[in-house]
């Protein structure tokens, strides 16, 4: 109230004597914050830079709504493959954000903590087993499944994709492949994402208006689905739209599915070819006006996902709760029955428990049959064999992969940490420029890694001279792992508590001083979690290192020299369909890489919890 | 007492005197901290209104008040611990060893050095004890490890720990009770010799043992260092306090001699507040 006549009674006076090594200090943080809108304005640059021939000489027009692509002829019409990307990309909307959010629903819901089974025979076999069994968190149990699909790499899932799916849809039609298979392939690569996010929306909808439901006669299953679900509506939006996003964008999952016509969709198994698998397939040797036609269906491509993305930011975040209001004020909810009702609700319930079992299943199918066709293929010729030009082996790839994850590291993590000691520890809350960050922070994750591949290849590896190097696939890495490393440090920085920087800065201590000293060494835990989950980012990645780092069997050791990683190795073996064996070992290795990293990342984040 | 000091004047005598810059304050005479027509505002909330008061040197000075009077905000203010809260303005003077700390030019290391602060709830850093201790010195550039030794034993004795915890030095202080740990952090605040020690509610986390130990402990201290202390519980205040100031909605009701102000309160408010607590 006073607060006006205070203020004209004298300046405020704040402020102390800035040190240099603050100050300069502040400037490197905030310029790698800043790095991600650099990275997505300087892939958008690029990208058009390289389409330009091609809307010169094709025209904008012709481009977009041509509906022929015979690059023999200079036919450059990508409408065909547009089409059909929007397609199977709904396709896995649908069918991957159904099962996703219903699974989430089961697992926010009704997932029981354990199993309850009961056994009074004898056998003291499955006396133990059951007990086992019995002891095992279910929850945990899910978390991990979850986690662990969206760390198999989409080349394997490709190539599960062309030696299951497609032979299994083969009995309903054609011969299994096209646009369901490229639909049902994606809606598991989108799984993980629409259900984890999903969950989380769930989560965070208050008890009240739970329980407000049940205080008026709901059933737990009309509580959920008229109150709950539709209360968590803008995060389930935004799941689904992430998801989308990520489908969209994925080319190495569908590269063996689609059949690979140019055609318009005319049916389930009509063949198709999507604007990433045409980038794929056809990259490798393109040239002139050919590759400038393949770099503009990237910048489509981009276009696209980048409107997803930024979408994400008008998906209203108040209509949250508007149902739920109305339940703690006593209306909107059911009346209490006067005619007992809920089946409905009921069944979406026993759907939800159906969905989540086949999460279960489509993962242990695809590790049992990459199991059982792989762990025979892992000879001591192709482990330990010598490299060679003609033969795949293991021993180029593996050292080419592990160089690559050094250097990607070794760039990517500072630059990501002190990006997160930007937001967390210096930027003010509801900061614009902060908004600004994180946004271009999505738009960067949002990217899809065929798109990061064309850039890493204009930029690395033609314009900088580097060539087709583990240097150029790093350093297109970097761009890639940047905002899943810049995220789960910023959420390390945040579990800091903050009476230790107050204890900090009380004895005399500098910001600096104290980030260093007493807020990473705590955070370290959870800045080791971000290593690992990027380190599984590049292990799993393919397409962008197609056209970065090259697709050759040998190596030569040299960061300069180009190589095949083990996922990409996989994409050659199987290819062509000459070296079957060897893609069966590769991709159970990438299966055992995967499942070890996440059980670390499970062991930190257990440790972590138990210390607190 | 006061280790840097000491250490400066050895190495450096013979030159002329240049003035330490983590020195800036000068205690020589009887007032720690002058507080002139203090308001401080939260964004638009006025937390503090026009407070006035001095803090006598080398004497405990309690404040208390109920919930939410402003005791945490004007004890945080005396360090600049309000810096870190966004939207937070203060306007007045305050004077600390006769030096405007709300000056531009001020270093807020030098501030912090010499005016230390215990928190409510202990926050020791998960390190080790030694290193708890050693991390104030550090921060000012002490790197040899007999000079460390020296300040950490001195600390730890100065806050009447070094027998319970000379042979566990290298144990995390994380595995310490809550009332050692709270202790330790007296002792890691004393380590870079501050001539104020500003106590938040330091004991209403801990049990009354530890409380004891604590309050005897502040007793011993005061011999060396001002202490300001924020405390709910008046008996403390009447027993280990020199002087009391009573806080109510932002604003400084009364303040003076602590037999004074619990025996015959000039205010009508004290001495409800007072007589209410004591029940
Ligand atoms: N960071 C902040 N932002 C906005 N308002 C604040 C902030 N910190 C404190 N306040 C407000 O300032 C007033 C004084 O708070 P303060 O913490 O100083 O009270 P206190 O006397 O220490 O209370 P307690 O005895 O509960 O610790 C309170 O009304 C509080 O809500
Ligand atoms: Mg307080």
């Amino acid at each position: 109230m006073e607060a006006t006549s205070a203020q004209e009674k004298k300046p405020v006076r704040h402020g102390s004597k800035a040190k240099p090594g603050e100050v300069s200090a502040r400037v490197l943080f905030t310029a790698c914050a800043c790095l991600s809108i650099v990275a997505v304005f300087g892939i958008i640059g690029y990208i058009l830079y390289g389409s330009i021939p091609a809307f010169r000489e094709i025209g904008f027009f012709n481009f977009l709504f041509g509906s022929t692509w015979t690059p023999t002829y200079d036919h450059f019409g990508i409408l065909p493959m547009l089409v059909n990307s929007i397609v199977v990309t709904l396709g896995a909307a649908l069918i991957g954000g159904t099962v996703g959010v219903f699974t989430a629903i089961f697992l926010a819901f009704w997932c029981p903590d354990r199993l309850h089974l009961k056994y009074n025979g004898k056998n003291a076999f499955l006396q133990k087993t059951v007990a086992l069994i019995n002891k095992i968190n279910l929850r945990t149990i899910f978390d991990q499944i979850i986690k662990i699909l969206a760390g198999i790499p989409s080349i394997v899932y490709g190539l599960f994709g062309l030696e299951v799916v497609v032979n299994l849809l083969s009995n309903v039609g054609g011969d299994g492949k096209g646009i369901l298979a490229c639909s049902i392939l994606l809606a598991v690569m989108i799984l993980p994402t629409v259900t984890s996010l999903t969950k989380n929306a769930l989560d965070a909808v208050p008890k009240q208006y739970y329980e407000g439901a049940l205080a008026m006669g709901n059933t737990k299953a009309q509580a959920v689905f008229r109150v709950v679900v539709p209360a968590a509506r803008s995060g389930i939006i935004s799941a689904l739209i992430l998801g989308i996003g990520r489908a969209i964008g994925e080319a190495m999952a569908v590269v063996w599915v689609s059949g690979n016509r140019v055609l318009f969709p005319s049916g389930l198994f009509s063949y198709i070819r999507t604007m990433t698998t045409n980038i794929v397939m056809e990259m490798g040797y393109a040239s002139g006006l050919h590759r400038s036609a393949l770099i503009a269906t990237g910048l489509v491509l981009l276009v696209m996902v980048l409107i997803i993305t930024l979408s994400l930011n008008l998906v209203p975040k108040e209509f949250k709760g508007k149902r739920g209001e109305k339940v703690l004020r006593g209306e909107g909810a059911q009346p209490v029955a006067f005619r007992k009702k809920g089946h409905l609700s009921m069944a979406a319930a026993i759907f939800g428990m159906v969905c989540a079992a086949l999460v279960g299943i489509i993962l242990a199918t695809i590790v049992i049959y990459i199991l059982v066709q792989g762990v025979g293929c892992l000879t001591a010729d192709f482990l330990f064999g010598e490299q060679s030009v003609a033969t795949p082996t293991l021993g180029p790839a593996f050292l080419a992969t592990l160089e690559l994850i050094g250097i990607t590291l070794v760039i990517a993590l500072p630059l990501g940490i002190c990006a997160a000691i930007y937001l967390n520890e210096y930027s003010k809350k509801g900061s614009k420029f902060v908004k600004v960050i994180r946004t271009f922070i999505d738009a960067l994750a949002g990217v899809p890694s065929i798109v990061f591949g064309l850039f890493g290849n204009i930029l690395f590896v033609t314009a900088l001279g580097l060539r087709y190097s583990v240097l150029a696939g790093a350093f297109t890495m970097v761009l890639i792992v940047l905002p899943t490393i810049i995220r789960s440090a910023e959420e390390a920085l945040y579990a800091v508590p903050m009476p230790l920087r107050e204890a900090s800065y009380g004895l005399g201590a500098g910001k600096v001083r104290t980030i260093f000293k007493i807020v990473l060494p705590s955070a370290f835990p959870g800045i080791a979690t971000a290593s690992i989950l990027a380190i599984g980012r590049i292990i799993g990645e393919s397409a962008a290192l197609i056209f970065t780092m090259g697709t050759s069997f040998n190596f030569s050791g040299s960061p300069a020299g180009a190589a095949s990683s083990l996922a990409v190795l996989l994409y050659v073996c199987a290819g062509e369909g000459l070296f079957m064996d060897q893609a069966y070992a590769l991709a159970v290795i990438l299966l055992g890489l995967t499942l070890i990293l996440n059980l670390i990342v499970y062991f930190i984040e257990r440790h972590v919890r138990k210390k607190r | 007492m006061h280790l840097f000091s000491r250490k400066k004047e050895g190495a450096a005598a013979p030159k002329a005197e240049k003035k330490d810059p983590l020195e800036i304050f000068d205690f020589s005479g009887d007032n720690a901290i002058v507080i002139e027509d203090v308001d401080l505002y939260y964004g638009d909330f006025q937390a503090l209104k026009k407070i006035n008061m001095v803090v006598p040197k080398l004497q405990i000075t309690a404040m208390i008040g109920p919930s939410g009077c402003g005791k945490s905000t004007l004890i945080k203010t005396l360090n600049r611990m309000n810096d870190l809260v966004e939207g937070c303005r203060v306007e007045g003077r305050i004077e600390i060893g006769g030096v405007d700390i709300y000056d531009r030019r001020l270093d807020l290391s030098a501030l912090r050095k010499n005016v230390g602060m215990v928190f409510q709830k202990p926050n020791p850093f998960p390190m080790s004890v030694y290193d708890n201790i050693a991390y104030g010195p550090r921060t000012f550039g002490v790197r040899s490890r007999g000079a460390l030794d020296e300040i950490v034993e001195r600390s730890l004795r100065q806050a009447a720990m070094w027998d319970e915890l000379k042979d566990r030095l290298n144990k995390s202080a994380m595995g310490l009770s809550g009332g050692q740990q709270q202790r330790l952090c007296i002792a890691r605040a004393l380590a870079v010799g501050p001539q104020i020690l500003l106590m938040d509610e330091p004991t209403s986390a801990l049990d009354p043992i530890s409380t004891g130990k604590i309050e005897e402990l502040c007793g011993e201290l005061k011999k060396d260092v001002t202490i300001v202390m924020v405390t709910h519980n008046m008996q403390q205040a009447a027993r280990i306090s020199d002087k009391t100031g009573f806080f109510l909605l932002g604003e400084l009701i009364e303040f003076g001699n602590t037999d004074d102000v619990f025996s015959a309160p000039k205010h009508p408010e004290t001495e409800r507040y007072i007589t209410g607590r004591f029940g």
